[in-house]
């Protein structure tokens, strides 16, 4: 797929911006990277806090929003908010330097709200695993 | 704690029997605004999440890890304009290995989270 910055794909920017890169998109299907930052406002003693992987989901997931709006003509990426969270697990959190290899599934979209599900993990060992609803205030 | 007068500043607490009340104050130039949104100053839905948690720190008297969410509504948007000072009112009741926390975020208009889901101890 055809490179773009990440700051063209989401809205959320320092301290607060994590994800690095849209690796891949197969239609409602995302992959994203993120290495975590000492400099990350979630960071806690080199750890990142679990509501962190929680944030870097409904990111990835806003990746792939941007991506499609993007591709559909829009100029600025929608800001999503978080409406719901579901069936959230924290296996581990990640510390700094390790990197977050991310997929996301999109579900439908009714009336601005989107349901996605989500899964991190440092290469093979999954760390987390979520439902979500994401807003998307019009 | 991650988020104590950094995020958010105690004001008040009550705490009785498995059952806390706090009050908080946001803190309108935390660093977290510059990035949740450049110039759109919004309460990260996951911000207001570890605030219950401190909560519930607070009230256990342990260092808590959330392991799940059970469930977890962020039902009205939350900003320090909007609403500067909070309500976190946390229910924790012994589960294995942690503790089964109910929590809610609100002022006097609304309510802003409803959560559901599991904390465990840290190890020391």
């Amino acid at each position: 797929m055809t490179k773009v910055g990440i700051t063209q794909l989401i809205p959320q920017r320092a301290p607060i911006q994590m994800v690095d890169e849209l690796v891949c998109v197969d239609s409602d299907r995302a992959e994203t990277s993120y290495e975590v930052k000492a400099g990350n406002f979630l960071i806690d003693h080199e750890i990142l806090a679990e509501v962190g992987l929680i944030e870097h989901i409904a990111q990835s997931a806003s990746a792939l929003a941007g991506y499609k709006a993007l591709k559909a003509g829009a100029s600025e990426p929608p800001v999503g908010l978080i409406g719901e969270i579901k069936r959230f697990h924290c296996y581990r959190c990640p510390r700094v330097g390790e990197v977050l290899r991310t997929t996301i599934q999109m579900g439908a979209e009714l009336a601005g709200v989107t349901l996605l599900s989500g899964e991190v993990r440092v290469q093979e060992e999954l760390l987390a695993d979520t439902q979500m609803k994401i807003f998307v205030p019009s | 704690m991650l988020l104590d007068n950094r995020y958010y500043q105690l004001i008040s607490q009550e705490i009785a029997e498995g059952k806390g009340c706090f009050r908080i104050r946001l803190l309108p130039d935390c660093e977290v605004y510059r990035g949740h949104f450049p110039g759109n100053p919004v309460c990260p839905g996951v911000c207001q999440i570890e605030l219950i948690k401190e909560c519930a720190s607070r009230l256990t008297g342990r260092d808590l890890r959330i392991q799940t969410v059970q469930q977890c509504r962020l039902t009205a948007l939350a900003s320090p304009t909007v609403c500067p000072e909070l309500e976190v009112d946390v229910l924790a009741s012994p589960a294995e290995g942690g503790f089964l926390v109910k929590a809610s975020i609100s002022d006097a208009a609304q309510k802003y989270v409803d959560f559901k889901g599991e904390m465990n101890c840290q190890e020391a």
